[in-house]
């Protein structure tokens, strides 16, 4: 018996032991990214810029949604996360996870995350209000829920009266094609591509400008990285921006940025179109009282979630 | 320690290896589950709140003092070996050296270039002595530094008081009104049964004990100390100079370079920019902060002394991390976090069990009143009426529409009528019951004959045999991605996906029974005059029934862990479409519900199926 108890309890003590040390920082710099989403700074991450600005290595995962980014930062495999939708970040500060905002990644128009009504359903923004009772196909918790939220607002149709359907991107378009669903809120270049064959935009990507709808992705960082290594993340910020101003200056080497980001150089260009990499000024003012700001509020985020310390202003 | 009086008290009369062994033995079983529960209990940190509810709370404060604590404690070799600037400095050192031997290993560069960039390099390297220099130090550094110091000190002072943090009338009736509105610890608020399913705040923030006061506030003023401490730079008049003439020269320099030459530029922004990164660190003199390292270490020595139980409550009843504070909330973080107490996780199991509440919009499961009429017009095809003679009514030219028998016909086959209505089942467990019960139902249909079928003929044996063989090793799973696109979203998709799995199941176990008839007893029947017929019906099924019950009930288990797959595809309702939307809004009370009730339904499959095993074939094993 005493053989017994004394297994229990050592056993105990290693799984304690085990988990604490998981936690426990490695010396190097460990940041999440996504594939097919371009950015400037791949091209600093391709080129070990970044460990060169840092001192220490930089370790790039990808990730396939913002969720992951934040179950991964959480138990202590990522120290930061870059672009990360914010409506992923919005869900886990709103269950308490200790990440904070740090920058804007970029701001894209809803080319790349928009919803797609099939031709044969007849819907289209006018009568948008047949969607009603109807089946739709939406990603829950991405931010493409966020614009077929907005989206409902703008055609005036009620998302309660309306079958949501749970779905990836890639299984809605499929859905949409086989005629299962009227209306798939998609996101990623395929997708959306495989759905405009059979289907039209809800709203087209400049009404949707005008009614505001907007997507942002965000650099988010944990708690204990940004404490302990302040200046670690100013400087990983900085390179960022710098990239971005490269980018703006067209000066950015497109033929990394496609090996890093697996893309084609035109499928990569087409998408990087979309996006608006903002200056350290205006990101500020998106984070302090413009469009993040907004979103953040409107989406009912808790306080005390953005930090804008760290920009190179 | 029932069980274990047992053990004592039990005679074990049967010889090792006999199975009477291993019979019996519930009192095995309660001690088992209790373990569980234990566990359970331990791990979600529920037995820490069961015995000290206040100390979440209290723990919140600590962490407050912690997260305040961490950025000066990260200056100096407190838990780190050495101090923030040593490392700085060995790392731009390092990173300098670097960038020397790039350039004067380059051949893009002329010689000219290169000793300007070496110059540069140098000057940056002379930044660093200026800010490690004890006499060159400010002397209104200096005095901030002792402020500060003085401040911590003044603090250690004040933290050993009692009645600190010298609350006034005022401001303790604030903080009373702030915990009478935030709550306990954990989501059980009122009673059981109420809250929503969202997340909540799961600590109380608001110190509620005098301890945790006393924490709240020294936090607080850290706090104010850090940031001041965050933004105090050891830049001296010199440093300044340097620094800035060594901008300048850069930036004229790249200016001065043409198109051509753009190597250079990049070595002299990378040059600069290592400049600007010495600039923003905090660099100061060896022994400059020894003053307030030691009045770091005292508070910190101060406070853990401070937290006397808490501390041994911290370590033993909240295994395997802890709270912690982040801005304007503390949360669980470790395995309180994604293992939800039991009472939290009954709490929420039985709001979502009220049908009103449910997920998202569905309840778990519950009746609702269908009228016979639409069962009779889903049965009934509709083109029933579409064959009859006749046109369907037109409406006049007064506006009235006169019914006619092809339209009265029309109506009774698509169900617009009324009749009486009977209680249906619905919700997530009834469908995701259902999608089960339906793909094993169609497995046994078609599986037991082919499976039968198979084993007593050669053709059948030779013609389906690598067809089912091709497909059996396949896991369902695997075929899913197609499903959407050939089946659609509805429930056929998934059914479809369950009876695959069933099938190869009910097949190979219907085989396996039939050919494992005894021949003896296939002879006996044979020339007691039985038909072909009669031997099938009444030797060789009873024969290999027990194979085929064996076989579903491994196919219910099959289904079981198909299904929810299955459901994380599309779909709005299930069990495992409950359970891959709470994934998304990190709901892990609703996650380990739906584990719970999976293996619930799991279990009373099996026991309903070992029952009927019992009931049908006694003669199983006997044989």
């Amino acid at each position: 018996m005493k053989k017994l108890i004394s297994f229990i309890l050592g056993s105990l003590f290693a799984l304690n032991l085990s988990i604490s040390v998981a936690n426990a920082a490695a010396n190097e710099v460990r940041v999440a990214y996504f594939l097919e989403w371009p950015s400037p700074n791949l091209e600093d991450m391709q080129k070990k810029n970044f460990a060169k600005a840092l001192g220490v290595p930089v370790k790039w995962t990808n990730f396939t949604n913002g969720g992951a980014m934040t179950d991964a930062m959480l138990a202590g495999d990522i120290d930061i996360s870059y672009s990360q939708g914010l409506v992923p970040f919005i869900n886990a500060v709103k269950s308490n996870a200790p990440i904070k905002l740090v920058d804007i990644a970029m701001e894209y128009g809803m080319g790349g995350t928009t919803c797609v009504t099939s031709n044969a359903s007849g819907i289209t923004k006018a009568n948008g209000s047949e969607l009603e009772g109807k089946k739709v196909a939406v990603p829950l918790g991405t931010m493409a829920e966020y614009v077929f939220d907005e989206s409902m607002k703008v055609v005036g149709a009620d998302r309660s009266k309306m079958d949501i359907i749970q779905m990836d991107p890639e299984e809605g378009a499929a859905a949409l094609v086989s005629g299962d669903v009227v209306m798939a809120c998609l996101f990623g270049g395929n997708s959306i591509k495989a759905a405009v064959a059979v289907g039209s935009r809800l709203l087209t990507v400049q009404e949707a400008r005008d009614a505001g709808i907007l997507g942002i992705d965000i650099t988010s960082v944990t708690d204990k990285f940004m404490k302990e290594n302040p200046g670690m993340l100013r400087t990983f910020i900085e390179v960022t921006h710098e990239a971005n101003d490269r980018y703006r200056a067209g000066k950015s080497d497109m033929n990394s940025m496609s090996k890093a980001s697996e893309m084609k150089v035109a499928d990569m260009k087409e998408t990087l179109s979309g996006f608006k990499f903002l200056t350290p000024e205006e990101t500020k003012q998106s984070m302090e009282s413009g469009n993040l700001d907004g979103f953040l509020k409107g989406m009912g985020t808790p306080g005390g979630a953005v930090d804008t310390s760290f920009l190179p202003l | 320690m029932y069980g274990r009086r047992l053990i004592q008290t039990e005679k074990v009369d049967a010889v090792f290896g006999n199975p009477e062994r291993a019979k019996g033995g519930t009192h095995w079983v309660i001690v088992g589950s209790a373990a569980i529960l234990l566990v359970w209990l331990y791990y979600s940190w529920d037995i820490a709140k069961g015995f000290y509810p206040k100390s979440a709370n209290e723990l919140c404060q600590v962490a407050k003092i912690n997260e305040s604590l961490l950025g000066l404690k990260y200056q100096f070799p407190i838990e780190e070996r050495e101090f923030k600037s040593t490392s700085i400095i060995k790392i731009e050192n390092k990173n300098l050296q670097k960038i020397t031997n790039e350039i004067q290993n380059s051949n893009d560069l002329n010689n000219q270039q290169k000793t300007t960039l070496v110059g540069y390099i140098n000057k940056t390297k002379q930044l660093i002595p200026l800010l490690t220099n004890e006499d060159l130090i400010e002397m209104d550094t200096k005095i901030k530094i002792s402020e500060m110091t003085n401040e911590i000190k003044q603090l250690s002072s004040n933290f050993k008081k009692d009645d600190y943090p010298f609350e006034t009338e005022v401001q303790k009736n604030e903080r009373l009104k702030g915990i009478t509105e935030q709550g306990d610890w954990g989501i059980m608020t009122v009673r059981s049964g109420t809250g929503t399913i969202e997340n909540t705040i799961e600590v109380p923030f608001i110190a509620e004990t005098s301890k945790g006061l006393k924490f709240q506030a020294a936090a607080e003023e850290l706090k104010i100390i850090n940031d001041k401490f965050f933004k105090l730079r050891n830049h001296n008049p010199q440093f300044k100079n340097l620094i800035k003439q060594l901008k300048d020269e850069i930036k004229a320099y790249r200016k001065s370079l043409d198109d051509t030459e753009e190597i250079a530029s990049d070595y002299a922004k990378n040059i600069v920019k290592i400049a600007r990164r010495i600039e923003f660190a905090s660099i100061y003199p060896p022994k400059a902060l020894d003053d307030m390292q030691s009045a770091i270490i005292e508070f910190d020595n101060l406070q853990q002394k401070e937290q006397a139980g808490l501390r041994l409550i911290d370590i033993l009843l909240f295994p395997a991390g802890t709270i912690v504070a982040s801005g304007p909330s503390c949360s669980e973080q470790g395995s309180g976090r994604w293992l939800p107490k039991p009472s939290d996780t009954l709490n929420k199991f039985i709001l979502m069990s009220k049908p009103s509440v449910g997920y998202k919009n569905i309840p778990l499961l519950w009746i609702e009143m269908i009228d016979v009429s639409s069962i009779i017009g889903f049965i009934l095809p509709d083109w029933i009426a579409d064959i009859l003679p006749g046109e369907y009514p037109v409406h006049t030219s007064e506006g009235i529409v006169k019914e006619n028998f092809k339209g009265k016909v029309l109506k009774l086959v698509t169900g617009d009528f009324k009749l009486f209505k009977i209680p249906v089942p619905y919700g997530h467990i009834w469908d995701s019951f259902l999608r089960v019960f339906l793909g094993l139902v169609f497995g046994i249909i078609i599986g037991v004959p082919l499976g039968l079928f198979m084993g007593l003929n050669r053709f059948a044996k030779g013609f389906f045999d690598p067809l089912i063989e091709l497909y059996r090793p396949v896991p369902p799973l695997a075929w899913a991605p197609l499903i959407i696109s050939v089946l659609g979203i509805d429930n056929t998709g998934k059914v479809f996906l369950l009876f695959m799995v069933s099938l190869s199941i009910m097949i190979i176990s219907a085989r396996a029974g039939a050919s494992g008839t005894q021949l003896s007893k296939i002879h006996a029947a044979h020339s007691l005059g039985a038909s072909k017929r009669q031997i099938l019906r009444h030797v060789i099924f009873p024969n290999s029934l027990p194979e085929i019950l064996t076989g579903i009930r491994v196919a219910v288990g099959m289904c079981w862990g198909t299904l929810v797959a299955a459901e994380f595809l599309a779909g709005t309702t299930g069990i495992g479409f409950v359970e891959n939307v709470a994934k998304k809004y990190f709901q892990y009370e609703v996650i380990w519900i739906t584990i719970f009730i999976m293996g619930m339904l799991g279990l009373l499959f099996d026991i309903t199926l070992r029952k009927i095993i019992d009931k049908t074939i006694p003669w199983r094993g006997k044989g």
